[in-house]
């Protein structure tokens, strides 16, 4: 069963006037203890997704087509008061930088305290006990006498885990995680990436990994959902894409990852930037950039095909049979 | 804010730059507040008995700062004047602190056209200088303590609003806000809970700056007549009375200038000091 369904989604900017859809046809599903990951450059629409299932997009964003249906429930045209319900309660979210995310005029624990007693209705005391609980499952040590310490007191690894304990405290069915190491070391990522591998488990929580890191991607996650310009280009099983990917924006993805058995003397790089909010082309949005462009690229929007195995999925002319042609009817 | 050393000497006691004005300007405060809270034990005179075998008496062991022209004793007139004067005061500072701060906030977090809003109808009442719009809020409402309040407490309203707005507008876009919102937290408690504790350093500092302000409007507004209708005594209209001999018994008008010009100093010192070791750039 899915968690998270997010089926043909499509969110609308509007610049003065003009529209343009930063999501486009956005399609995936999360099992109940799946990892998700989705990757693509900056500025591709990771985070606007993300903002688009919590239903807190800016003022001037709107979701015009699709659904964002969590556990058989659709959340796109509920109301700001129910979806504060939700958020928080049965969607968790950690970010990127805990430098910033917590309040720093705060004790740590009042701060795991408050969604509890928010969303749970927990007493003062209780949730206190359930604070300290959550603070020694994300493996902060000597818990209890950290719970009265304030945010500056902790290091960059220690707060994100404050940060992943403030995310699972309501057990939510749904983690998203928005680049959760990137501002962390390489050894507190790996300790910060288990645990969240676990608590997943536990939890048998849903989770959407939002990252630009590949490595990542390989170790920690089952299927990954490559976008580029608020489309989904790929998806697949992480073996599959990593063993064939057939998007050209996924191949040369992958071939940028430099490799040990690999000369490393010059590495490999995709030529131009990612289009700007305000110019997205109506065809194809890598078609810039992509070494096998061709008229119909411009022209109309690519189709989302299955030409390998089941579940792989990838949205290029390229893979559709006679794509060449199709523009002349 | 580092951990602190485990080893040395213990760290010297820092005392926050703005100590002294604190201590002093609450002394006098204290000082002030006691007189006017125990008048009527400390006031050596019924301060409405008249009597008319004792006008104008000059400073004496009876009359500590000698009488006015209908024989009430100076002294305990302005004991008396300065509850009212201080409960006016009090009562306006902390009426726009709750007003103009609610209203901030709400303009700086919500933004968007409730901001425009109720920011056009400030800067109109700012255009306004203070003595003018007091002069004109009392002028419709009629004289009396409780419109004097309302009067100061419009015209210092703008004050409050401005500086809640600013610390709501910048607080709004720290990235725990953004984290609250993500916990499912109401715009109502993140205001309550994350944004308004938060401006509320600033707002005790510019009400304590502010109080003194309403004590002066308080004073000129008496002064010219607009204050509390006699014979209730004020500071300000203990001077406007003293003004009316003031070449024969100069005393009547001074004493009670003297007694504002404490209060103005307390209550400067104070709000100064507590500027100082608040603001961040100026403590150790």
């Amino acid at each position: 069963m899915s968690v998270l369904d997010v089926d043909n989604l499509r969110t609308t900017l509007n610049l003065n006037g003009r529209a343009c859809h930063v999501l486009r046809d956005v399609s995936f599903r999360v099992a109940e203890g799946e990892t998700l990951a989705i990757v693509g450059e900056s500025g591709c629409g990771k985070s606007m997704l993300a903002m688009s299932i919590m239903g807190l997009l800016p003022s001037v964003a709107r979701i015009t087509q699709g659904h964002v249906v969590l556990d058989g429930h659709a959340l796109e045209k509920e109301p700001e008061r129910a979806m504060e319900k939700i958020r928080g309660a049965r969607i968790g979210m950690v970010f990127q930088e805990p430098m910033t995310a917590l309040n720093p005029v705060f004790t740590v624990g009042a701060q795991i305290s408050e969604p509890l007693r928010d969303h749970l209705g927990l007493s003062r005391r209780d949730a206190r006990e359930a604070a300290i609980e959550l603070m020694e499952k994300v493996r902060i040590p000597s818990a209890a006498s950290r719970y009265t310490s304030y945010p500056h007191e902790f290091s960059g690894g220690m707060r994100q885990r404050v940060v992943i304990a403030l995310a699972i405290a309501c057990g939510p069915r749904l983690l998203i995680a928005d680049e959760p190491t990137t501002a962390l070391d390489v050894t507190v990522q790996r300790q910060l990436l288990d645990l969240l591998d676990h608590l997943q488990d536990e939890g048998r929580m849903g989770m959407l990994l939002i990252t630009h890191n590949l490595a990542i991607v390989a170790g920690h996650a089952d299927r990954v959902v490559v976008m580029y310009g608020g489309d989904v280009v790929e998806s697949a099983t992480v073996r599959d894409l990593f063993r064939n990917p057939a998007h050209p924006y996924a191949r040369a993805l992958l071939a940028s990852l430099p490799r040990v058995d690999r000369d490393l003397s010059e590495l490999a790089s995709i030529p131009g930037r990612v289009p700007p909010l305000a110019g997205l082309p109506d065809g194809c949005r890598f078609k810039d950039r992509c070494p096998h462009a061709m008229d119909i690229c411009e022209q109309m929007p690519p189709p989302t095909e299955m030409p390998g195995e089941a579940g792989h999925n990838v949205r290029c002319w390229l893979h559709v049979e006679g794509g060449e042609h199709a523009a002349d009817g | 804010m580092n951990d602190a050393p485990e080893t040395g000497p213990p760290p010297r006691k820092v005392r926050s730059p703005g100590w002294h004005a604190i201590v002093i300007g609450a002394s006098i405060m204290v000082v002030v507040i006691l007189a006017a809270l125990f008048a009527p034990l400390i006031a050596p005179h019924d301060p409405y008995a008249q009597s008319m075998l004792a006008r104008f008496r000059p400073p004496s062991a009876e009359y500590w700062l000698g009488s006015d022209r209908f024989g009430r004793d100076t002294f305990s007139r302005i004991l008396y004047g300065l509850r009212i004067t201080l409960w006016t005061a009090l009562a306006s500072t902390v009426m726009a602190m709750v007003t103009g701060t609610a209203a901030g906030i709400l303009s700086g977090y919500h933004g968007g056209r409730v901001d425009r809003w109720i920011s056009a109808a400030n800067d109109v009442l700012m255009s306004f200088p203070q003595m003018v719009a007091g002069i004109i809020i009392v002028a419709l409402l009629g004289p009396g303590v409780t419109n004097l309040i309302i009067a100061i407490a419009i015209t210092t309203f703008p004050a409050f609003y401005r500086m809640a707005r600013s610390a709501a507008l910048a607080l709004r876009e720290r990235d725990y806000i953004d984290a609250c919102r993500v916990l499912g937290y109401s715009d109502l408690r993140i205001v309550s809970r994350h944004i308004l504790p938060e401006t509320m350093d600033d707002m005790i500092v510019i009400a304590t700056l502010w109080l003194a302000t309403a004590v002066r409007t308080e004073s000129s507004l008496a002064f010219i007549g607009l204050g509390a209708p006699p014979p209730a005594a004020t500071l300000g209209g203990l001077v406007r009375e003293g003004f009316d001999n003031l070449l024969d018994f100069p005393g009547l008008a001074i004493w009670p200038s003297l007694a504002i010009l404490v209060v103005m100093i307390g209550l400067n010192l104070m709000g100064d000091g507590l500027r100082d070791a608040n603001d961040p750039r100026t403590s150790a």
